[in-house]
């Protein structure tokens, strides 16, 4: 604990310092000229109908909404804010892929920030709250951008903390994380820009599930992500190739490696088509008892499908028409399909059957 | 920590290096590079949606910045 406190101590004065860096520089005291800020506001609604497969059980069905407006004012400056409302129903296993837990709940989530915007740099606050019936969280983070005279490299950098409680099952129980984020963004050619962004999670409290069998986990989880992003843009087709890579890694000694690749492609008459490709590969957490390991042993140890060691692809569909280029109409339909046997790196969990998901979000949003 | 800051010197050092190695690209050169799908923010609902279902669904999460809020439903 003495070290964790050093070290989140540590990381808190590495992030003032930052600030504070980010404050004196003399671009911050330069009269703002908003050449960043949004143009336009944006107001967009969109909803969400998930539903999960699993041979022979019922699984969880989500149908959701959400409508974010973004908004420029004051000419320097910008407010998000966004709200969400997810119905949750069905039920989703107790062991491994056995039994059913049935369950249905309501989730409400808002998220605001505001953002100021300089002639090389952005600042942006914000804070997020989310509720329903057996947790709550809360929590707050502040990002900027720096970018150099030349605007072909941008300095990325972000901190969050949040305060979870769970009151699942009569639990008065609670997690906190605190979040470091640092990214570049450079431009190479033309048509081509990259980002690599580095991310420290570092969480205390309660992570088990209620919900799940016998399920006990540690008290703490650090995890680290490292996500490259590269976009090429095809002068010719007038198309966008968007690819990513993120490697994950954590203390409960899971680690995946996630790889998204899209392409988007404008057609005549403002319409749109963008099909897309993730592939996902995680190796098991170190405390997670698959069939062969049964009973298991030791003080941790969980059950949990989502703690195995499995592949994943989705494959993806977005159609987008704007019209007059104010609204703009979209669906998007994705397949998620989750298999132990498609693993990229080491060998699947056992006895672990398919899990799939079906995804479908409706859009609509204005521009003025 | 330690991973993380290795990974952040690194990036530093790739951007040094993009920085000396790479022609600029001037103003008048970004026009493709000023189109929303050359960003890399996104649709912001649907990458909420879809990250809240990953979140739920697997062990890794994150990478794009700091925050987000947490639920149930891992």
């Amino acid at each position: 604990m003495a070290a964790t406190d050093a070290r989140n101590s540590h990381g808190a004065l590495v992030g003032q310092a930052i600030l504070a860096a980010a404050m004196t520089m003399p671009c911050l005291q330069q009269a703002a000229r908003a050449e960043s800020a949004p143009e336009s506001a944006l107001l967009s609604y969109k909803y969400l109908d998930y539903q999960e497969s699993q041979p022979g059980e019922e699984r969880i069905g989500v149908k959701a909404q959400a409508v974010s407006l973004l908004m420029p004012f004051a000419g320097a400056w910008s407010v998000q804010g966004s709200y969400t409302k997810d119905v949750v129903s069905g039920a989703s296993p107790r062991f491994w892929t056995k039994g059913s837990a049935s369950m249905r709940d309501t989730r409400e989530a808002v998220d605001a920030s505001v953002t100021r915007y300089f002639s090389h740099d952005t600042l942006t606050v914000g804070a997020n709250f989310s509720d329903e019936n057996d947790y709550r969280s809360k929590g707050f983070a502040i990002s900027g951008t720096h970018a150099t005279e030349d605007k072909n490299t941008t300095f990325n950098y972000g901190f969050a903390v949040s305060n979870d409680d769970i009151t699942a099952l009569g639990l008065e129980e609670s997690k906190r994380k605190v979040d470091w984020a640092f990214g570049v963004t450079q431009t190479l050619t033309q048509t081509d820009i990259v980002q690599l962004m580095v991310t420290d999670v570092d969480g205390k409290g309660y992570y088990s599930d209620p919900y799940k069998f016998n399920d006990m986990r540690p008290d703490s989880r650090h995890q680290n992500t490292a996500l490259l992003r590269w976009n090429h843009h095809f002068i010719g087709p007038g198309s966008t190739l968007r690819m990513s890579y993120r490697y994950y890694t954590d203390s409960w000694d899971v680690k995946a490696h996630t790889f998204g690749v899209e392409y988007f492609q404008p057609l005549p008459d403002g319409w749109t088509l963008t099909p897309s490709v993730r592939i996902y590969d995680q190796s098991a957490a170190d405390f997670f008892v698959s069939e062969a390991d049964f009973p298991g042993s030791g003080q941790y140890h969980s059950y949990d499908q989502r703690l195995s060691a499995f592949g994943a692809h989705t494959y993806g569909l977005r159609v987008s028409k704007t019209f007059e280029n104010r609204w703009s109409v979209e669906v998007m339909y994705a397949k998620y399909l989750q298999r132990t046997g498609w693993r990229l790196f080491g060998e699947g969990s056992t006895g672990l059957d398919p899990f799939d998901a079906s995804i479908l979000q409706l859009g609509v949003s204005y521009r003025f | 920590m330690k991973l993380s800051c290795t990974l952040a010197l690194a990036a530093a050092a790739f951007a040094a290096g993009a920085c000396s190695s790479l022609e600029t690209v001037q103003p008048w050169e970004k026009g493709y590079l000023a189109k929303p799908e050359m960003t890399f923010e996104g649709d912001r609902l649907e990458n909420a949606y879809m990250e809240h279902i990953y979140f739920s669904k697997e062990a890794a999460s994150g990478g794009a910045g700091a925050g987000g809020g947490g639920c149930g439903c891992n």
